[in-house]
């Protein structure tokens, strides 16, 4: 029988020492267990899309170290970073349903299979249920990592042993010459992506490239390769002409989901290495020579892109009224003229940003859009706009659909019924019709009078 | 039939002579129903013509208004036709109650004008 | 001085009175049997089944009816519905005949205020019952009006019974005929009172009851071209009289401005070509009335000038009036009429224009056993019926024989119509069975009362045997009295009532009666009472088994009892449990109404079918490859779509059957889809041998996804009696989330749009590359088995 603690010394049977310390003892355990219960509910916030726990598979330890300075970033900016050997055995994503991590790195080029219960599947379920990827491949990619970026819409080059070659656009350095080693500057023209700093230096590849099918909206190429690019084995003769050539080479893409889940594919394990980052690049056949090359920034800005820390928008607060009330009715009639307003911000990394933007376009869609008008913003987040109601009645929507480079999609629709006229909604007298109401009364005065005279006369 | 003009033109004149004749020996109140019935087509026509010269765009207003005149038009023929002394069939009903009849028809008819015309 | 004494039966004034007054009260009480009678014969349904709406027309009327209930009559009267013909909602103020829903909505409110707690769904069932007492009653009068009390009593009762009018009217088909028919005989009774009468009064109720009919359905125009047939019949047989004007004027006038306040008329009351004829015959009878009153004012000699001088300049305006109404009326393409009265009048214009006007089976020609099914004996008492009535001719008797005329007709073209054809077919049969039973006892009154005459003669009376008013007519019923019949529970004492109220009265002194040699009117009056046996049987057969079967629960007997397949309501009632209460489905316009009313989602397109454009869509969609549909539902923001597959257990009626119907009406606005790409040879067929777009379109594969499993492997059709083609196949684009018990309504799911577009297609590593959420989505399905025992087969039908 539990009994509730009262206030001590009022209860008399607290007056026994030992049912004052069990009854201190219950008041402690309470306390903690709801302040605990409010640390909990904190920390799986949904306000803060910028996820915290990332796990790291490697192929071998050794990637650690030769690449501390990006994992060094990451922490830096607050991510827990978990390191494991791709065949650990103790590889797990999920438990009893909950993910245990927010992120996923692989530098897994070689890897053909992972410990655990990681697989194929269980990777594209973690993309599909909203968790960001960065994937790395390198010359010798493994066929697990040739699928996992063939589902995401990601095509290597089918021949294995075929690694980007560019005879002119080529890092310049000491000791090889087979050009494989590309200081490759087209980049993607996007503030969100690449950051607001242009990238001045070229970035530094090796390994192999892919292509994206054009007719896929969901995937972008970040760094493309030069018109001068070929994928194709430097070690033997090419006997047919390469399958993929020139800027159709992407070296560097992102997948950006339906479910805004974001993937960096990137065809080389060394762009993320310590030395690439570290080390003067010179692109061959310009005379420029930079001292670092553009690495660290390049994935830098796109590893916070990957992690939500830009370029991530939430719509909320979607109001609709007619003009002059503030109540949302539940069914609008023709020819009304009414307000619609909704509120967008874009996380910053730490905090949520009002959204600013000139292109936010709203529809009254039924089956094809009946109004299309953009919306004008108050510079702190909320977007408005005010239009009539065609004169058509049927249920519309109200749609906003918004997909911008970089940016997750907008996609919000909010149904509404839209009536006719009722009966006593139409002008009450007409003036072309007076003569005929004159008519009807006269008709009724003359039967009213004739009636008198009718009956009153001999 | 073929008559020629002039014998035509006297018998048009012996007709309506004898029409005007005929009619001037029906009673008082017969009448009255009558200049009621011209009344109300005269108003019918009216309207007619003021819609073929402006549109029908009420056109309900237009229905209700010529109907109320032609429905009033045929209601006072049906109580002339019952009031009439010269219908034998309806020698055994009292004008009276053909009144009543005729009064609350007319009722119902105005009323549903009423309704028809806004 | 001699007391003045009735001759046939010898009786005082006093005594007939009496007489009078008791075959007034019996009349009465029979009426208020028959009225029971016509209630208690359309309970089967409710005694078999439940008290449940049947079909798919009603459940519309009762959601209608609900919504009235609740929300008042002027929400009603404006009411736009968002949950149907999604996207584009449906006025249905202004497309809904209102006077059934008004009518049982006004009932269940003072019901209410009575403090009666009869819910709508009990008041909206037994609607049709009840209004089909007052349909018997308002025969008895309008026969009352053309022949007399007797037929009155034997139409009212045939009516009661009659297998036609109860398919229609049983308690839970809440449909518009249930109340128009009793509207449609009570405005007849009214105009024929109205002839008979002259009197303004009867006009005025006429021209309201006609407003009633109006309200109620779509066959008004029956009414408003009959009546105008008949006026111009009296006209020009020389039957015109000054009552003609006034049955007719005042319901040309009031009729007209009351039938445009309904919102669904609303100016097809003058712009259509339905309502010309009763126009065209107004002013002819003014023409008429006109002219009688100048002959009548006028003499001879100057109305014959009058005339010839009228025709010629009355011929030039008539022929220029008439040259600008064809110039109006041929303008329009269907010449004013509209789509449906345009297929009564040329039964092979649905077929040809208009394929769902031809798809729906009420709009089938009748075959000749469903006249024998539907009225039974009446289909060879109506010729006998129409001979009484021409002899002699009156108004009303010529109106009833026009009226039956026009209703054969129209019976023929249209199944539906049947049902406007039996209150004529009652009229008739009861007025020939009356004049016969007629003849029949006044032989046996006549030959009992020789046998008293010779008893008295000896006393020294000095009647005259034979004096009595001949009643002409009924010589020609004397032949054809071969098959009648009759009601036993009636009195000799009706016909006496009768024999006096009977105007036609040409009495000589010295006549002899027409009466049949007793033992022959004995004989006679034993086999009509056999014979009223006999339909009274039929119909009570019919009541029960034929119209009875709500068609949302189906039963079959088998060898170990019945089964009863409730699976419909079981979908619905799934949907309405598991679905968001905004998700659209979509499904073949048949169950539309029903979806809505029980499942309570948004509909695509109802049996309303007023937007062909969207129906075809549909029909396009599940005419097409997976993809091709998914995309077409995903425009319409569809969520589930919904098929009805009879072929486990035999339900012939199901989508598959319907679907050439499908294609044709896509066809018709697709040009895509051609019929000739889903017969093979000319043949529909679903088999091995069917062709691969109908083996790839969406009802195939929604309706026969998992069928193997069933029964082993074999995909055997029970309806269409073959093993099906493809067997074996996945569904890409949709997922089944639920298939009832006997698997006779599928619901499927839209999968949402992938995740990630996959790139070109790679080697298959692992088996998993197919979409996971296949793997989920049986786990939603009903558990209820689904093997059936071998050899056990559901008969339907």
């Amino acid at each position: 029988m539990f009994k509730v603690p009262t206030l001590l010394g009022s209860d008399p049977t607290l007056k026994n020492p030992k049912t004052k310390t069990m009854a201190k003892f219950s008041i402690a355990i309470v306390f903690t267990s709801i302040s605990l219960l409010i640390a909990l509910t904190h920390s799986f916030s949904i306000e803060k899309p910028t996820d915290r726990r990332i796990l790291v598979l490697l192929d071998d330890l050794a990637l650690k170290s030769s690449h501390s300075i990006f994992f060094n970033s990451l922490q830096a900016r607050g991510f827990e970073l978990d390191f494991k050997l791709s065949d650990d055995p103790k590889i797990a994503l999920q438990r009893y349903g909950q993910h245990l991590y927010d992120g996923l790195v692989l530098f897994t080029p070689t890897t053909e299979r992972f410990g655990g219960s990681l697989d194929v599947a269980a990777i594209l379920d973690f993309v599909d249920s909203g968790k960001d990827l960065i994937v790395a491949a390198d010359a010798s990619a493994s066929d697990l990592i040739r699928n996992i970026a063939a589902e995401c819409g990601v095509d290597f080059d089918e021949d294995p042993s075929a690694v980007v070659i560019d005879h002119g656009s080529y890092a310049v350095s000491g000791s090889e010459g087979d050009h494989t080693l590309i200081a490759a500057d087209d980049f993607i023209q996007s503030d969100v992506l690449l950051g607001s700093t242009i990238i001045k230096a070229p970035v530094l590849f090796k390994g192999i490239g892919h292509s994206l099918n054009p007719a896929n909206s969901l995937v972008l190429k970040v760094l493309s390769a030069s018109p001068s690019a070929y994928s194709a084995n430097p070690k033997s003769k090419l006997s047919t002409p390469p399958s993929l050539t020139g800027s159709s080479i992407s070296l560097v893409s992102v997948v950006q989901a339906r479910n805004n889940a974001r993937v960096v594919f990137s065809g080389s394990l060394d762009l993320f290495s310590n030395k690439f980052f570290k080390s003067p690049v010179q692109k061959a056949g310009s005379s420029n020579k930079y001292a670092k090359s553009g690495n660290e920034q390049f994935v830098t800005e796109l590893s916070k892109w990957v992690f939500h820390e830009r370029g991530h928008l939430k719509a909320v607060n979607v109001r609709h009224h007619r003009v002059g009330e503030t109540d949302e009715p539940a069914i609008y009639r023709i020819n009304d003229d009414l307000q619609y307003s909704v509120e967008i911000y874009e996380w910053s990394g730490s905090s949520w940003e009002p959204y600013i933007a000139n292109d936010v376009q709203i529809q009254f869609y039924m089956m094809s859009p009946y109004v299309l008008k953009t919306m004008s913003t108050n510079k702190k987040g909320l977007y408005h706009a005010s239009f009539k109601v065609p004169d058509v009645y049927g249920v519309f929507q109200f749609k906003v659909e918004y997909q911008r480079l970089g940016y997750t999609s907008l996609s919000l629709a909010k149904q509404i019924p839209v009536r006719p006229f009722r009966h006593n909604e139409y002008e009450r007298f007409i003036p072309t019709a007076f003569p005929y109401y004159g008519a009807s009364f006269s008709t009724m005065a003359a039967f009213f009078i004739f009636s008198f005279v009718y009956l009153y006369s001999k | 039939m073929g008559k020629s003009p002039v014998t035509s033109k006297d018998d048009a004149q012996a007709l309506f002579h004898s029409l005007r004749s005929a009619y001037s020996a029906t009673p008082t109140n017969l009448k009255i129903i009558d200049l009621y019935v011209l009344f109300a087509v005269f108003t019918a026509l009216i309207q007619v013509g003021y819609m073929a010269i402006v549109g029908s765009f009420p056109f309900n207003s237009f229905l209700s208004g010529v109907l109320s005149c032609v429905g009033t038009a045929v209601l006072a023929v049906c109580l002339r036709i019952q009031v009439n002394k010269e219908n034998k069939e309806f020698s055994d009903l009292p004008p009276e109650r053909a009144f009543a009849d005729f009064v609350l028809c007319n009722l119902v008819l105005h009323l549903v004008i009423m309704n028809f015309l806004g | 001085m001699a007391v003045p004494v009735d001759h046939l039966t010898k009786q005082t004034p006093a005594s007939s009175t009496l007489r009078l007054a008791f075959g007034n009260v019996l009349a009465f009480f029979i009426l208020l049997l028959i009225g029971v009678l016509a209630f208690s014969i359309r309970l089967f349904s409710v005694i078999k089944y439940e008290s449940v709406i049947h079909e798919f027309d009603p459940y519309f009327n009762y959601r209608v009816t609900q919504f009235l209930t609740k929300n008042g009559i002027y929400d009603f009267w404006n009411w736009f519905d968002d949950r149907t013909w999604y996207p584009l909602g449906r006025v249905i103020g202004g497309t809904v005949y209102p006077g059934l829903t008004l009518t049982a909505g006004t009932i269940w409110k003072v019901l209410q205020s009575f403090n009666i707690p009869l819910s709508v769904e009990t008041v909206c069932v037994f609607t049709a019952p009840v209004f089909s007492a007052f349909a018997a009653w308002a025969t008895y009068l309008l026969t009352k009006e053309v022949k007399g009390t007797g037929a009155g009593l034997t139409a009212a009762v045939l009516l009661a019974m009659v297998p036609s009018y109860i398919s229609r009217s049983v308690a839970g088909s809440y449909d518009n005929e249930a109340v128009a028919i009793f509207a449609l005989i009570f405005t007849f009774y009214l105009y024929v009172k109205t002839l008979n009468t002259g009197s303004l009064f009867y006009a005025t109720l006429n021209s309201i009851s006609y407003f009633y009919m109006v309200c109620s359905w779509g066959g008004y125009t029956f009414i408003i071209n009959l009546i105008p047939m008949h006026v111009l019949l009296c006209i020009v047989t020389g039957r015109y009289s000054s009552r003609l004007y006034i049955a007719y004027a005042p319901l040309v006038v009031l009729g007209t401005l009351l039938a445009a306040l309904v919102p669904v008329v609303g100016f097809n009351a003058v712009m259509t070509s339905e309502h010309f004829a009763s126009f065209l015959v107004f002013i002819v009878i003014h023409v008429v009335a006109l002219a009688y009153y100048i002959k009548g004012i006028l003499s001879p000699k100057m109305f014959k000038v009058a005339a010839t001088l009228v025709v010629s300049v009355g011929l030039v305006i008539c022929c220029a009036v008439v040259a600008v109404l064809v110039a109006v009326v041929a303008s329009s393409p269907t010449k004013g009429w509209s789509g449906r009265s345009l297929s009564l009048l040329d039964p092979t214009y649905a077929s040809k224009y208009i394929p769902i006007i031809a798809s729906v089976s009420e709009h089938q020609p009748p075959t000749w056993p469903s006249y024998f099914m539907d009225l039974n004996v009446l289909a060879f008492l109506v010729p006998a019926g129409i001979i009484a009535c021409f002899a002699p001719l009156s108004d009303a008797s010529s109106f009833v024989i026009l009226y039956l005329v026009m209703s054969v007709y129209f019976s023929g073209v249209m199944v539906r119509l049947m049902l406007v054809l039996a209150p004529a077919a009652c009229i008739m049969s009861g007025i020939a069975l009356s004049e016969a039973f007629d003849v029949l006892t006044r032989s046996i009154k006549f030959y009992i009362s020789n046998l008293s005459e010779s008893l008295q003669i000896d006393a020294g009376d000095s009647v005259p045997a034979n004096n009595v008013s001949p009643q002409n007519e009924v010589l020609k019923n004397e032949k054809k009295e071969d098959t009648l019949k009759e009601r036993p529970s009636r009195k000799n004492k009706k016909k006496e009532k009768e024999n006096i109220e009977k105007p036609s009265v040409k009495s000589k002194t010295e006549k002899r009666p027409l009466v049949l040699p007793v033992e022959a009117s004995f004989f006679a009056l034993f086999l009509t009472v056999l014979l009223g046996g006999f339909y009274v049987v039929h119909s009570v057969w019919a009541a029960a088994e034929a119209y009875s079967a709500p068609s949302i629960v189906l039963t079959s007997h088998s060898h170990d009892g019945l089964h009863v397949f409730d699976d419909f309501r079981e979908a619905y009632a799934w949907l309405s449990h598991n679905t968001e209460v905004d998700d659209k489905v979509a499904s073949w316009w048949d169950y539309g109404y029903q979806t809505t009313a029980m499942a309570n989602r948004t509909v695509i397109v109802d049996n309303n079918t007023w937007n062909n454009t969207h129906i075809a869509t549909v029909g396009t969609a599940m005419s097409s490859p997976e993809k091709a549909a998914w995309e077409i539902f995903n425009s319409l923001d569809v969520k589930y779509v919904l098929v009805v597959f009879g072929g486990l257990v035999g339900y012939p009626s199901d989508d598959i059957n319907k679907f050439l119907w499908m294609v044709r009406i896509g066809g018709g606005v697709f040009p895509h889809i051609k019929e000739p790409d889903y017969l093979r040879d000319g043949q529909y067929r679903i088999d091995s041998q069917a062709t691969p777009t109908m083996l790839n379109s969406l009802m195939y594969k929604l309706s026969y996804f998992r069928f193997v499993e069933t029964d082993g492997g074999k995909g055997y059709d029970r309806v269409r009696r073959t093993e099906i083609g493809k067997k074996h196949f996945k569904l890409t684009h949709f997922e089944e989330v639920f298939t009832t018990h006997h698997w006779m309504v599928r619901i499927y799911k839209l999968k949402p749009q992938r995740n990630r577009i996959r790139g070109k297609a790679k080697k298959s590593k692992s088996a998993k590359n197919q979409n996971p959420e296949i793997g989920h989505s049986l786990s939603k399905r009903s558990t209820g088995s689904w093997l059936t025992e071998s050899g056990w087969s559901y008969g339907f039908g």
